[in-house]
């Protein structure tokens, strides 16, 4: 060959490496073919202006329309699914399902997907990215993730004696400190609450977590109920109800308003602490609700018995996949990766006061403009934040562990027994779903 | 022809050219009905009941499994609780509704001031969205805030926890339920309005006081209308839904909506079988429905074979 | 006895007799007027709701009316007004800003005279005020942009579907019921019982594979035709009702008629059905408050929000971790008027009508 073939050559192999080390900061614009409308539906949402906002924005530069339906009835979801016309994305408010619809073959899988399109996994915080997988491969991004923390009134804590900056750290200081925070009236009425472990609802994946157990194995194949620390767990929560009567806790606790409004027991400063997500600091809650409320947030306290579960806290939250029986899983792809990209991640988190799952994303100031709010961003991204794992009997678990935590906390059941009939019940449920 | 006599009559061997010409005539008519019956009856029912025999999955194929879903059923200790809770539900709400909407018909027919504003006001609530209906009564019920209990509290009782305590929850549904029973209170109040004035005089004139007159005239003579709506009452109760979803669903913000919360006290049969369903257990679900289905065909022959004694229909015969 | 004797047992009896029916009278006042209260209170406060504003939604003492801040305009601005106390006295103050537990207030007539405070010292004042703005706040809710859609979409839907489902049940119940009664053949009693045996069939029997006939078979998925055209081919329930009228039609008039030579079709239309106008009437009436109200169908068929009818529409107000009570009562209020004002109308017919489905046999 002639030198200036050979050069030639060398210039475009200089030059087209050159071109893709470009590429790997941008997304690489794969050519995609557009249908006339794409749908993305979405299963919360209490602005859906906003959100078709949002997504017109996509729409206009690619020249497609995108109908964002939301919020969606959970049965529509699974018939939608099931039949040939999907949705081409599936936003849900949680992973719970998801293990159960890749098993039943209702979900994309994402890797590839994810590759061709440009989305940087590396950008996903591990926590976050960890509960789309299943059996190893991708197939939910995280799109908005919440984590939980301690919530307490600086007021009462005031009142109570207590110094409003100091807030429990220990789960033993936590009892003493709600016994000091508790009013009960000379016939038993209880006229406030120092914390109740149930409320808004359970958590009790926080707690197990704090204790340094799960209900899964880290491979997902056993199931873990009749631990000691599920057990020590369940005991700790059962203490806040049965030290004033369950009956007058629960009756108190049904008294209280609704959760997105003042008179929500946290926020009508009937409840002294609260375990709750980061959205609560928000415009749609504390802070548009009650913003007389004078409070406090910071990790929820660990055992004092294992000071290096100190700051523990389980992920959740949002996810986004594109159903199986979509045709043109392209198209879906490319709109998945642009809700991916940090700018419209850091908008649409900042718009609902829900962390972003993107390092990047979590850079843009405006998380860091509400200090409470910062509190939740330093969780999420701490050494000890974990998540949950899924297998295909997930949804059973839960509503088994629902009612189990019910009894003990509702009924003053011993929570030994219970544990240990439901696992002898989910294990071989499990190992029957994960043979197929 | 009574069902009997058309059960017992010999079949004829051949068809006069009357009747063949009537047969073809018949059946013209109520073909639109036929053919529903076919493919939006008839069709899905045998998928249905194919489906309950198999473990069945969307994209791959089912498999058969033959009796193992309904022998799971058996085994299964929330579908021994939604049936309870449903039949507590049959048992008594549907004779309460029948009866306060009786009584309440009687009111209305008492010759008082002001009724036609009554009959409007206890007609009004029946039509009133479910939806709307049944969030209103979760804020009635509300343990401390809900007016109900600051009613009770006036005098000197202290209300329960309707809508978080197990043993009330079934309870405040009911009364809920009776809020809406207006479309039956009007349908018993045009019945004992056609009480012939004939039998009510002469049963005056026989000696019989007022409650006399209603236990031996009236309500034999509104009987039919009881059976009716006790059977209608009865299947319907069987496939309570709605109310009960509404409550799950309006109760704070649960990250996992658990249906039949409190404990599973309101976890009702169609609630349970919505559940199954939405857990892609189609199955297990379509198992649920078959089972439904045979309870309230039973239920319903026993109805009227034990109501023939009571019953009056006008014109003598059904 | 002596004639004054008699006379005088036979007074006292009749003033004791209307003595008696006069408590009855009184008793009976207070009965129907407590079980009125049962249900009249609920309903009233569904429509004072309707009125309220979020935040008075669920206050504590419940109150029936309305309240809401009170506003005091400072230059331009509306703020509320709070009483906070200040040195050991209680002012009326209006409220700059209030957030994290600290309030700023300003002295409303001198906007110069700036106090800061915890906000949990200071109370609001409330007054009585309608919120006009949550009928138009329901009425353009649900909206989901992107889409022209709004409450009239959903009220143009639910219209379209109680129409063709009357059409639809008229044509298909009235021949059927026809020639349950009205015609003579073989097999005919066991066919009626078996359309009646459908009514006992629970909806969850047959909901999947309707499903995915309608929506993968037919390709009707997401339009208003699942919901009307079943209605063309007749239920058990209207089919029972018309017969049950036919019935009291008595038969020799029928005779006379096929004696004249007239045809069966003839006789339905030209006999039977102007002597039916009352059952029809109540079926229309009642065929069009179930089509209202209908909401499994929909909720199960309908995805795409420009054909949603207005009972989904309602269950839009069902957030998922709130609900807006003010706008779904307002919502409900809007729903239920139309059949209010048909009620005061049509009162004969709607009673006539009920009374008829009261089936006397």
């Amino acid at each position: 060959m002639s030198g200036k073939l050979v050069r030639l050559m060398l210039t475009m192999v200089m030059l087209s490496s050159l071109l893709m080390a470009c590429g790997k900061k941008q997304p690489a614009e794969v050519k995609v073919d557009m249908p006339a409308v794409l749908r993305v539906w979405i299963t919360w949402g209490d602005d859906p202006t906003q959100i078709q906002e949002l997504f017109n924005r996509f729409g206009e530069a690619n020249n497609v329309k995108v109908e964002v339906n939301s919020p969606v009835e959970a049965d529509k979801v699974i018939a939608a699914l099931s039949g040939t016309e999907p949705p081409d994305i599936l936003v849900l408010g949680g992973p719970d399902d998801v293990s159960t619809w890749v098993n039943e073959g209702l979900v994309a899988p994402l890797d590839e997907l994810a590759a061709t399109h440009g989305i940087d996994l590396g950008d996903i915080y591990p926590a976050m990215l960890a509960q789309g997988k299943y059996k190893g491969k991708l197939y939910a991004l995280p799109w908005g993730s919440d984590t939980y923390g301690l919530y307490w009134n600086k007021d009462l804590f005031e009142e109570a004696g207590l110094d409003p900056e100091k807030p429990p750290k220990t789960m033993e200081e936590m009892l003493e400190y709600a016994d000091k925070l508790t009013k009960v009236e000379a016939d038993g009425t209880i006229t406030q609450l120092g914390f109740v472990p149930d409320f808004s609802w359970s958590h009790i994946e926080q707690y197990v977590k704090l204790y340094g157990s799960y209900w899964f194995n880290d491979d997902g194949t056993k199931v873990q109920l009749d631990t000691p620390e599920m057990i020590a767990a369940l005991k700790w929560e059962q203490q806040f109800y049965t030290k004033y009567g369950i009956e007058e806790v629960l009756r108190f606790v049904s008294s209280t308003g609704e959760y997105s409004s003042p008179e929500h027991g946290f926020m009508a400063g009937k409840i002294a602490m609260m375990v709750d997500g980061e959205w609560m600091t928000g415009d749609n809650f504390i802070g548009g609700l009650a913003p007389d409320l004078w409070y406090g947030v910071g990790p929820i306290p660990y055992p004092a018995s294992k000071p290096e579960r100190k700051g523990t806290n389980v992920v959740g939250g949002t996810v986004a996949l594109i159903p199986s029986g979509v045709k043109n899983k392209d198209a879906a792809a490319k709109l998945l990766a642009w809700m991916m990209s940090p700018e419209i991640l850091a908008e649409e988190m900042v718009a609902n006061f829900n962390l972003p799952s993107s390092k990047e994303a979590a850079k843009d100031p405006r998380f860091r403009a509400n200090e409470k709010f910062a509190v939740f961003m330093d969780l999420a991204s701490s050494p000890n934040a974990t998540f949950h794992i899924f297998t295909p009997i997930s949804a059973d678990l839960l509503t088994e562990l629902d009612l189990i935590e019910q009894q003990v906390l509702h009924e003053g059941a011993d929570p030994a027994p219970l544990l240990k009939a439901a696992q002898d019940k989910l294990q071989p449920m499990l190992d029957k779903a994960l043979g197929q | 022809m009574t069902l009997t006599e058309t059960l017992v009559k010999p079949k004829r061997r051949r068809w006069s050219p009357a009747t063949r010409r009537n047969f073809i005539k018949g059946m013209l008519f109520i073909s639109p009905w036929i053919l529903g019956f076919l493919f939006f009856t008839l069709y899905p029912m045998a998928s249905s009941l194919y489906i309950s025999f198999t473990e069945h999955h969307i994209r791959t194929a089912s498999e058969w499994i033959g009796l193992e879903n309904y022998l799971n059923l058996l085994h299964d200790r929330r579908f021994w609780t939604s049936l309870y809770n449903t039949v507590y539900m049959v048992v008594i709400a549907v004779p309460l509704e029948l009866l306060c909407a009786f009584v309440f018909a009687v009111l209305l027919n008492l010759k008082l001031r002001g009724q036609s504003v009554y009959r409007l006001i206890y007609y009004l609530p029946s039509i009133v969205p479910l939806v709307a209906s049944s969030m209103l009564w979760m804020w009635i019920l509300n343990t401390n805030n809900g007016i109900l209990n600051v009613l009770l509290g006036y005098f000197g009782i202290k209300g329960p926890s309707w809508l978080t305590d197990p043993t009330w929850a079934k309870p405040a549904l009911i009364i809920m339920g009776l809020w809406g029973i207006g479309n039956t209170i009007v349908i018993y109040l045009s019945g004992i309005q056609d009480v012939p004035t004939s039998l009510l005089e002469a049963a005056e004139l026989d000696g019989a006081s007022w409650i006399q007159r209603l236990w031996y005239v009236t309500i034999p003579m509104v009987s039919s209308i009881t059976l009716f709506n006790l059977i209608m009452g009865v299947i319907g109760m069987f496939q309570y839904f709605t109310q009960a979803y509404i409550f799950a669903a309006a109760q704070s913000g649960r990250a996992n909506n658990v249906l039949g919360s409190p404990l599973d006290s309101t976890l009702f049969y169609s609630v349970y079988l919505y559940d199954r369903f939405s857990n892609l257990k189609m199955g297990y679900a379509a198992a649920m429905a078959w089972i439904l289905f045979a309870i309230i065909l039973v239920c319903t022959l026993l109805l009227l074979r034990f109501s023939e004694r009571w019953t009056y229909y006008e014109g003598g015969e059904r | 006895m002596t004639n004054i004797a008699r006379t005088m047992e036979r007074a006292l009896g009749r003033k004791r007799y209307v003595w008696q029916r006069a408590l009855f009278k009184v008793l009976g006042h207070i009965v129907v007027f407590g079980v009125g209260l049962f249900f009249l209170v609920p309903a009233l406060w569904m429509f004072f709701t309707a009125f309220k504003s979020s935040k008075d939604v669920f206050r504590f003492p419940p109150t029936l009316l309305p309240y809401d801040n009170q506003y005091v305009t400072i230059n331009g601005k509306a703020y509320p007004l709070y009483n906070v106390p200040v040195n050991g006295e209680m002012r009326q103050l209006a409220a700059l800003k209030i957030a994290e537990g600290q309030g700023t207030f300003v002295n409303p007539n001198d906007p110069t005279e700036v106090i800061e405070t915890r906000a949990r010292y200071a109370e609001p004042i409330f007054t009585i005020k309608f919120q006009w703005r949550n009928f138009s706040d329901a009425i353009n809710r649900g909206v989901r942009p992107g889409l022209k859609v709004n409450f009239w979409t959903y009220l143009k839907n639910s219209l379209i579907v109680a129409f063709f489902t009357i059409i639809g049940t008229l044509l298909s119940c009235v021949p059927a019921a026809y020639g349950f009664s009205r015609i003579q053949w073989p097999g005919r009693e066991l066919v009626f019982m078996l359309v009646l045996s459908t009514m006992m069939l629970p909806y969850q029997v047959t909901m999947i594979p309707l499903y995915l006939l309608f929506t993968e078979t037919l390709k009707w998925g997401n339009s208003l035709l699942p919901i009307i055209v079943p209605s063309f081919f007749a239920n058990a329930f209207d089919i029972f009702l018309l017969r049950q009228f036919f019935r009291t039609i008595p038969e020799d008039l029928v005779d006379a008629a096929r004696v004249d030579g007239a045809s069966e079709l003839h006789i339905l239309l030209k006999l039977i059905i102007p002597l039916s106008t009352p059952i029809l009437a109540a079926i229309t009436v009642f065929t069009f408050l179930w089509a209202w109200n209908d909401f499994l169908g929909p909720l199960l068929y309908l995805n795409n929000p420009e054909k949603f009818t207005l009972a989904i529409g309602l269950q839009d107000f069902q957030g998922q971790r709130n609900t807006e009570w003010n706008q779904l009562m307002a919502a409900a209020v809007v729903f239920t008027v139309p059949i209010i004002i048909a009620y005061f109308f049509a009162q004969r017919t709607f009673i006539e009508g009920i009374k008829l489905t009261g089936t006397k046999g």
